[in-house]
């Protein structure tokens, strides 16, 4: 029979070995960097208290500052972009609007899974001085000195990036996108078609509403991964020229790995930390407001 | 609203109705813009990859004039190419095992158990864990693992990959298996199942879509991971392909006819791994597994 | 019920123990008479040359010294530079590492945790290039004993290129800065460079111009405080490099280049001259025509118009080597310096000299070596040398320089903007560390 002990040791076993493993890969790690933030660290020696004067540097050096803008243009990229642009290639797709569904869809879906050095590195040998495009245009243009200037804008430097995320990850939401649009039953749409509706109230009226859940998580992932964002920015361009592309992650892996500043770079992590629980919640709280409203 | 989900990849029973032509037009246009965007420059890594170094460097766009292979073999032996792909078999495979493995046994605690406080707790502190970026818990993460002696070691690479796998393998396995009917544990109690027993016999079968998913994205993320085995490893026997691929790159070797024969090596067996699951990968999807 | 529990637990220790067979091997396991040191080496597998000179070295060691063991362990660029400062925060470095003699790895030399090899050298310092020699530490300390002596700025000039142009050896800045336009028109690159990592113009150019502006010592005394980076000196170095870029002398998007496309378009015949450093030699014989030898020239930037330190120099530093643990026992230590002195020293210089570096062990000059090393040779042996900056400043101010080159040489600052930030920067930060 059931006892409670039995019940316990299965919850506990069941759980444990994850928990366990999280803990000390995940929470015990960040616990120290918290505690580090606070601190005065090369590395040598003990860590010095220093309050939070770390925090207070980094919200006053402009390099950050800029990173941060940065990160703020990859999220809108990627909320403002990606995702309704992933709901496109879907819905494009669900609506059977074009043949060979499963080959467009094979391919929007395959930058998702090239590695991003892969990626960096070929984009690199398209667009750098001596790149395919870049000789392209030179050809085209008689100028055997052309580059292209928006890398070197402190302004825009951050676009082409922003083009090549969106191009790797639109995938991601379109699957998603795709896979949720399934969910909806037929016989809706195709009563709406026999009453005569055009594409566009059949999408706005039958297709949007189911949408909201799937959009708000996905809003979710969108936020995260961009304030995470490293592999792919560090391996296109460094965060340069001059910071230009820097992001808030590669301004902590300079701080922590190559000026030794332990201290300072785990205030960085943290930070990139509470960004992302700030964003989060506020989400959530609009998120419940709306629930609020439509189920009222 | 429990219709048995659709497993077959995109089908619709849509009555065809006429679509405006423009309509298909711009469809076709965005879409095969994307794919041009796709496939052009692979088709173009994969062709340069076959011309010797000088070639390239004459004419960019050029087809090769023969199959010039020694690229892939030099870029082969020179990045130890064969041992970083089995390295990256070996990690992304094991860990990806045990997350889902992991993730499956721990939604099923998190859901089906009635100690909802703890539960709770331990969901938001898994979610937590979607926001940290490696980068923030590398240094401790190294100076844990030294001290511990398993830097450079096999497990000191499948850890971490495990902890970082498990916050999204636990939210997709929370999300589906909080679904399956209480019904199902019941009649398997019944039988006398102890919980044990009902995770192996009934949960994990019933959660296969799910699971489906689960090993897909665990495997992507373990197989494209960089800055892990870039920090905790040096020994060139236990590196993976990203890493040994980075050896080729950043103006460091310019032989450009290796490096691209490098990325190639590179990037066939993911898309070997994507065309042989793809359709696993959208039935997991349209199976819900990620819920709206 | 148990035995589920059995099956779990079983499961998870076989998984663990299948992944743990694949674990560190036991190290230094010492039998009676072998010695086992742990070697840091930095050695990029990519480049087949530096590759075979380093496994002819290791089987000749083991021939000589077949009672020392030694195990290595590879890495390159900046993972090597991040693994070596992540053993030093763990105390957790091995035996031997490869070194730098300045500040790159001054994490590791400047806080005691490599041993002083003088007491080793005693008697063997004549057998080196002067330069060699020069102090690491601050009480004259030597770290690591340098392999070779680098210089960090060369200018390679394709004579034939010139000559086709109607031109000759630029004499003066002017001269050069007047020759961009012929060279632009024929369409070739006047100034090879590469600068997207931000170090190349740093090291390769803009240390050297320090030199000629201020005058050898002057870095060492901005570094000090005796002197501001507000000086006219150092915003006259930095208006050479604005004057040659607004000129369009260095290659087109020379922020977007990666490192190696200019040596490629030298090689290429599609640059006249070419700024790097000493050690693209190597790389030059096995890609340059071999016709092109007799014409490729060695020199250095004119001098300038204002100019304080010494005609016609380079930056010049003193090269890697290993240094050793500072924790090893005597015994260990003997034999550690065995392997430090058979790379740096004799046996090991002959083999390097054969792959085409100039070593910083006097070796009588090879006949049979390509000309293009014998020229570096010459070079190196009469080109007086000021410092390099990184090997003064640290890596967080190269961060703060480098980016303000860049910027400068995109126009989006003046130089003497440039320079006040630098200013304030080291004044705040690197004079009070």
């Amino acid at each position: 029979m059931r006892s409670e002990l039995h019940k316990k040791l299965s919850y506990t076993i069941l759980t444990l070995p994850a928990v366990l493993i999280y803990a000390s890969m995940i929470v015990f790690p960040v616990l120290v960097s918290l505690i580090l933030s606070f601190t005065k660290w090369s590395g040598f020696g003990t860590p010095s208290f220093i309050g939070l004067q770390n925090y207070i540097t980094m919200f006053k050096d402009p390099v950050f500052l800029h990173g941060l803008r940065n990160n703020a243009l990859i999220i809108l990229g990627s909320l403002f972009i990606q995702i309704p642009f992933g709901f496109l290639l879907a819905y494009l797709l669900y609506r059977r609007l074009v043949n060979h569904r499963d080959f467009f869809e094979a391919m929007i879906f395959l930058p998702v899974s090239i590695s991003a050095i892969v990626v960096a590195i070929l984009w690199n040998q398209i667009f750098s001085p001596a790149g395919l495009f870049t000789s392209l245009i030179r050809m085209v243009l008689h100028d055997p000195r052309f580059v292209f200037p928006i890398f070197e804008n402190k302004t825009w430097a951050i676009s082409p990036v922003l083009v090549v995320i969106i191009w790797m990850y639109t995938g991601i939401y379109m699957i998603i996108f795709l896979a949720n649009l399934q969910k909806i039953s037929p016989s809706i749409i195709e009563a709406a078609i026999i009453d005569g509706a055009r594409e566009s109230q059949i999408l706005f009226h039958i297709i949007a509403p189911s949408m909201i859940h799937v959009i708000f998580t996905t809003t979710i992932f969108a936020i995260s991964g961009s304030l995470k964002s490293f592999d792919l920015i560090f391996a296109m361009t460094g965060g340069g020229p001059a910071h230009y592309t820097e992001v808030i992650a590669i301004y902590m892996y300079y701080h922590t790995f190559k000026y030794y500043k332990y201290g300072f770079g785990s205030a960085v992590s943290i930070v990139i930390v509470f960004l992302s629980l700030g964003l989060i919640s506020m989400l959530q709280y609009i998120h419940a407001k709306l629930e609020k409203h439509y189920h009222a | 609203m429990h219709e048995k989900p659709d497993h077959s990849p995109i089908k619709t029973h849509f009555v065809q109705h006429k679509t405006p032509t423009w309509h298909v037009v711009v469809a076709y246009s965005i879409l095969g813009m994307f794919t041009f965007l796709t496939i052009a420059p692979l088709i173009w890594m994969s062709y340069t990859s076959f011309k010797p170094n000088k070639q390239i460097i004459q004419n960019i766009f050029s087809l090769p004039h023969s199959l010039f292979l020694d690229n892939y073999i030099i870029a082969w032996q020179r990045g130890n190419l064969g041992v970083a792909m089995f390295n990256s078999f070996f990690y992304s495979f094991l860990a990806t095992f045990i997350t889902t493995f992991l993730a499956l046994s721990t939604g099923y605690g998190l859901t089906k158990f009635p100690y909802k406080k703890f539960s709770a707790f331990f969901y938001s502190f898994f979610i937590m864990g979607l926001l940290i970026s490696v980068h923030s818990i590398l240094v401790p993460l190294f100076v844990m693992e030294t001290t511990l002696n398993i830097d450079n070691t096999r497990i000191g690479i499948l850890i971490p990959y495990i902890g970082f796998g498990l916050p999204f393998s636990i939210y997709l396995a929370v999300s589906y298996i909080r679904d399956i009917p209480k019904e199902v544990e019941d009649a398997a109690r019944i039988d006398g199942a102890g919980y044990l027993v009902t995770f192996t016999r009934i949960i994990i079968p019933m959660s296969l879509p799910v699971t489906t998913t689960m090993i897909i994205f665990s495997f992507l993320a373990n197989w494209n991971d960089f800055i892990f085995v870039f920090i905790l490893i040096s020994k060139e026997a236990l590196r993976s392909l990203p890493v040994s691929l980075n050896a080729f790159a950043g103006g460091r070797s310019r032989d450009l006819g290796l490096l691209f024969a490098a990325l190639v090596i590179a990037t066939i067996p993911i898309i070997l791994f994507y065309v042989i699951f793809r359709k696993h990968i959208v039935r997991g999807f349209a199976a819900g597994s990620i819920k709206g | 019920m148990r035995k589920h529990i059995t099956f779990f637990l079983f499961f998870m220790c076989s998984s663990f123990l299948l992944t743990a067979a694949g674990s560190k091997e036991s190290q230094g396991a010492q039998s009676d008479s072998k010695v086992t040191l742990t070697v840091f080496h930095y050695l990029d597998k990519a480049d087949g040359n530096a590759v075979k000179s380093f496994e002819r070295m290791k089987t000749m060691f083991a021939q000589q010294y077949p009672d020392i063991m030694l195990q290595w362990e590879f890495l390159t660029n900046e993972p090597y530079h991040n693994k070596l400062q992540a053993m030093s925060v763990s105390d957790q470095l091995p035996d031997l590492m490869y070194l730098w003699p300045g500040k790159r790895t001054g994490q590791v030399t400047s806080n005691a945790k490599v041993k002083d090899l003088r007491p080793w050298l005693k008697g063997h310092e004549n057998e080196f290039l002067p330069a060699t020699l020069a102090s690491q530490g601050d009480n004259g300390e030597i770290w690591e004993l340098p392999q070779t002596l680098t210089a960090t700025h060369v200018m390679f000039v394709n004579t034939k290129l010139l000559k086709e142009l109607g031109l000759s050896m630029a004499k003066t800045f002017d001269e050069l800065i007047a020759q961009g336009n012929t060279i632009r028109k024929a369409g070739y690159i006047p100034i090879a460079m590469d600068n997207k990592d931000g170090w190349e113009m740093q090291s390769c150019l803009l240390s050297v111009l320090v030199e000629r502006t201020g005058g050898k010592e002057w870095i060492l005394k901005a570094a000090r405080g005796e002197a501001s980076f507000q000086d006219i000196e150092f915003v006259n170095a930095l208006e050479v490099i604005d004057t040659l870029s607004r000129n369009k002398m260095f290659s087109p998007g020379i922020n977007q280049a990666e490192y190696g496309r200019a040596l490629s378009d030298f090689v290429n015949q599609k640059a006249v001259y070419f700024i790097d450093g000493g050690w693209r030699t190597s790389s030059l014989v096995s890609e340059l025509d071999p016709s092109l030898y007799d014409a490729i020239e060695f020199s250095v930037i004119p001098d300038l118009p204002s100019q304080k330190g010494q005609s016609c120099s380079s930056s010049i530093v003193a090269g890697t080597g290993f240094g050793m643990n500072a924790k090893l026992s005597m015994e260990k230590a003997n034999a550690a310096w065995k392997w430090i002195w058979f790379y740096s020293g004799m046996e090991g210089s002959k083999i390097r000299q054969e792959q085409g570096m100039l070593t910083s062990y006097k070796l009588p000059p090879k006949e049979s070596l390509p000309l293009l090393q014998k020229k570096l040779s010459l070079f190196l042996e009469n080109t007086p040398g000021g410092y390099v900056i990184d090997a003064v400043l640290d890596a967080e101010a190269m961060g703060i320089l480098q980016p303000l080159l860049q910027e400068m040489m995109f126009g989006n600052i003046t130089p003497q903007d440039a320079a006040k930030k630098f200013e304030e920067y080291i004044a705040q930060n690197f004079r009070k560390k």
